[in-house]
């Protein structure tokens, strides 16, 4: 057995996803594993794989070709989650969908064949990163520094930041912004008119973030007071509010009582 | 003559938004529209939540009016003339100077604005039509606007609108044109359904030009809405589903609202609920609401004159398939999408998937757990391959006590089991969330 150790990204992924597959060992005898796990097997021999970009690409391309873009998104999705056992999925999606057995319509099924435990396994993380996601579309709270960036932080499960930033690029074109996740130790940042990048092992400036634009206190305090007015008194409901707005995703929301 | 005081920003907005509270739409779907790269802001289809009230419902827009000021006296209203509230009005400037900064801080998905009658409705109108203009073109933004019809207003003053706005709605307020007389003295149903009828037009023939150039401006693209206000006056379920019915077919409304009656008003027309606003029945009519449009289900099915109102113990999709024993069980691996949907515990999604799924494999539990069905519920009413998950008899009492004891619900009184309940299958979530299945 081998086991390819991969970068946990999509890039990682998709580069030992190609190392796997051109090592003709067979499908059989090797295994892919984020390189985050540090439990190593006894009598298994590792191979380090090093992230790279134009296999990655071809990997992806490849899926999108013969396995459409659900699928390819699906994949990609799940390449995001918080799981110890993606890659290996991801790999057994990937040879089912490319088995030359199959036809074009069947290839891009396969991602609905969720009586393989693979399958299965990657259409549900895929779902839940997507799900958290969505959520943090919402949750994200920008304050506007001093110095015009728009500044928030979150800390996710799965590594959300790719998706949010195409979200938020697309939405703030032309504003500076970043958001850190400590639950990564990254940061996605944004510059006007330009294309987002994730920094990778960076926690933001201490001092800077806490340097706020003159309108921001206006802002916050408009806002908070929006929150409370907006609600029914008679129809007062804390545990359906936990239930939607759960605590975890609070800390930084500028409408959560214990913010600041 | 009222005296306007000049009031902070802060002020306007505590009396403005408390002043809207009371209409429920607050959901952001319905439209998919990428950044055009120049302004601010974009839509996607199943709209975003971004906070929840305490009250548990969802904030997803800057819900606000543009003014208090009423010159109408609807009786189940706060801002009605005849109430002695605090007044006061936003500026053009002022809506568009807040719906931007809230937007950037990524505290919204866009505006909701709704006004009282200011003068005349024409008068408001051209105010709200104004504030629309002023925020698409001087503030470029480009996220999500719902806007109120003022009824009355002049049609091309709709139209003007329509071409600035996402969804557009005017309230039905009450279920009949009856009630309406009774309550809204100077509303009538005729006045009401006039612009719905307008934008519905309207909406068509933009299609059609969509269809010829694909750059044309789009009318009203998310569609329009409207709301009711259930239990201020005495129509069933049955009387109030089947006009949500008619409005979805005649009207092609996307979404009615349903809003329990919060009594606001000494007045003696206006009923006293002791038990507060009847929250279990608006919940009740949602998820009949949602069978309307999701499931294929008509009202006549669900209700009719001899059983007129909602089972407070179930909802109505159990409900329907417990007096409807005859039909089950389905056979998962086999039956058609329009049978599966009609399965407690299994949403379209999951009969999406169901219908994928088995022609790839062989399906069993395990799998149709994972698409998402509700075991929990279903098993009383499938079988998988001919096989039942355990052996349950396909008996009405006995299902009825197991579905009720599974919910834990004990016998519901109007509010304290609304707040008991297990709203896993709360739509107005589902909805916004676009996490229907
Ligand atoms: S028109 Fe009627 S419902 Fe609307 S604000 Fe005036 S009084 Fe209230």
């Amino acid at each position: 057995m081998i086991i390819f150790e991969c970068e946990d990204s999509a890039d990682g992924i998709f580069t030992a996803v190609y190392d796997a597959w051109a090592s003709r060992l067979g499908h059989r005898n090797v295994r892919l594993q984020t390189r985050a796990l540090r439990t190593r097997e006894l009598f298994a021999e590792y191979c380090e794989v090093c992230p790279d970009g134009g296999k990655a690409e071809k990997v992806a391309r490849t899926i999108r070709r013969r396995m459409g873009e659900e699928s390819y998104e699906m994949i990609y999705r799940a390449a995001m989650a918080r799981d110890d056992e993606k890659a290996d999925s991801i790999y057994r999606v990937v040879v089912l969908g490319l088995s030359p057995q199959i036809s074009e319509r069947e290839a891009a099924d396969v991602i609905w064949q969720l009586t393989d435990p693979a399958v299965c396994h990657v259409f549900e993380l895929a779902r839940r990163v997507w799900h958290e996601a969505h959520r943090y579309m919402g949750f994200v709270r920008f304050r506007e520094l001093e110095n015009g960036v728009l500044f928030s932080e979150i800390d996710a499960e799965a590594n959300v930041l790719p998706l949010l930033g195409d979200h938020f690029a697309d939405r703030f074109p032309n504003e500076n912004f970043m958001i850190c996740d400590h639950g990564h130790a990254a940061c996605l940042v944004h510059r006007a008119a330009g294309p987002w990048c994730l920094l990778l092992d960076t926690e933001p400036d201490g001092a800077l973030r806490h340097q706020m634009s003159a309108n921001e206190q206006e802002m916050q305090q408009l806002w908070c007071g929006f929150c409370s007015s907006i609600s029914i008194r008679e129809r007062e409901n804390a545990r359906l509010q936990q239930q939607f707005w759960p605590l975890r995703f609070r800390k930084w929301m500028t409408e959560n009582p214990d913010f600041r | 003559m009222r005296i306007e005081k000049s009031r902070t920003l802060y002020e306007k907005l505590n009396i403005l938004s408390d002043a809207a509270k009371y209409d429920v739409a607050c959901t952001s779907s319905g439209t998919d529209r990428r950044g055009s790269g120049r302004g601010v802001g974009n839509c996607i289809a199943p709209g975003i939540c971004h906070s929840f009230s305490a009250d548990g419902r969802c904030i997803s827009l800057l819900k606000i009016l543009f003014s208090n000021d009423c010159v109408f006296d609807c009786k189940y209203c706060i801002n009605r003339v005849s109430n002695d509230v605090e007044r006061a009005s936003f500026t053009p400037e002022e809506v568009c100077r807040l719906t931007i900064e809230f937007y950037r801080r990524n505290y919204i998905e866009g505006l909701f604005l709704s006004s009282g009658v200011l003068r005349t409705p024409a008068y408001t109108a051209e105010l709200l039509y104004e504030t629309l203009y002023k925020l698409r073109t001087e503030y470029h933004f480009e996220g999500y606007i719902h806007v109120k019809l003022i009824p009355g207003a002049p049609g091309e003053l709709i139209e003007k609108t329509g071409y600035l706005a996402d969804r557009v709605s005017v309230n039905l307020e009450l279920p009949t044109a009856e009630s309406l007389r009774l309550l809204a003295p100077h509303k009538t149903r005729q006045r009401i359904l006039a612009p719905m009828r307008q934008v519905q037009l309207a909406r068509t023939e933009n299609k059609n030009e969509l269809t010829l150039y694909r750059s044309a401006p789009r009318f009203v693209p998310a569609g329009q809405s409207t709301q009711m206000i259930i239990g201020a006056t005495p129509e069933n379920d049955y009387q109030i589903i089947s006009v949500a019915e008619s409005l979805y077919r005649k009207f092609e409304l996307k979404r009615v609202f349903y809003s329990a009656f919060v009594q606001v008003n000494e007045d003696p027309l206006l009923p006293v609920l002791p038990g507060g606003p009847p929250l279990l029945r608006e919940h009740r009519l949602y998820q009949a609401d949602w069978l309307l449009r999701y499931y294929d289900f008509r009202a006549d099915e669900l209700l009719s004159e001899r059983h007129p109102n909602f089972n407070v113990f179930l909802d109505p999709k159990c409900d329907w398939a417990l007096s409807h024993l005859e039909t089950f069980p389905v056979e998962v691996s086999r039956a058609d999408y329009r049978t599966l949907l009609r399965v407690p515990g299994i949403g379209p999604r999951s009969a999406q998937r169901i219908v994928r799924a088995r022609r790839m494999g062989t399906l069993d539990y395990d799998t149709l757990r994972r698409t998402g069905v509700v075991l929990k519920r279903a098993v009383y009413f499938i079988t998988c391959n001919g096989r039942q998950m355990y052996p349950l008899k396909l008996d009405e009492d006995f299902i009825l006590r197991n579905l009720l004891q599974d919910g834990k619900r004990g016998i519901p009184t109007e509010t304290a089991t609304y707040r008991q309940m297990s709203l896993f299958d709360d739509v107005r979530f589902a909805d916004t969330c676009g996490l229907t299945g």
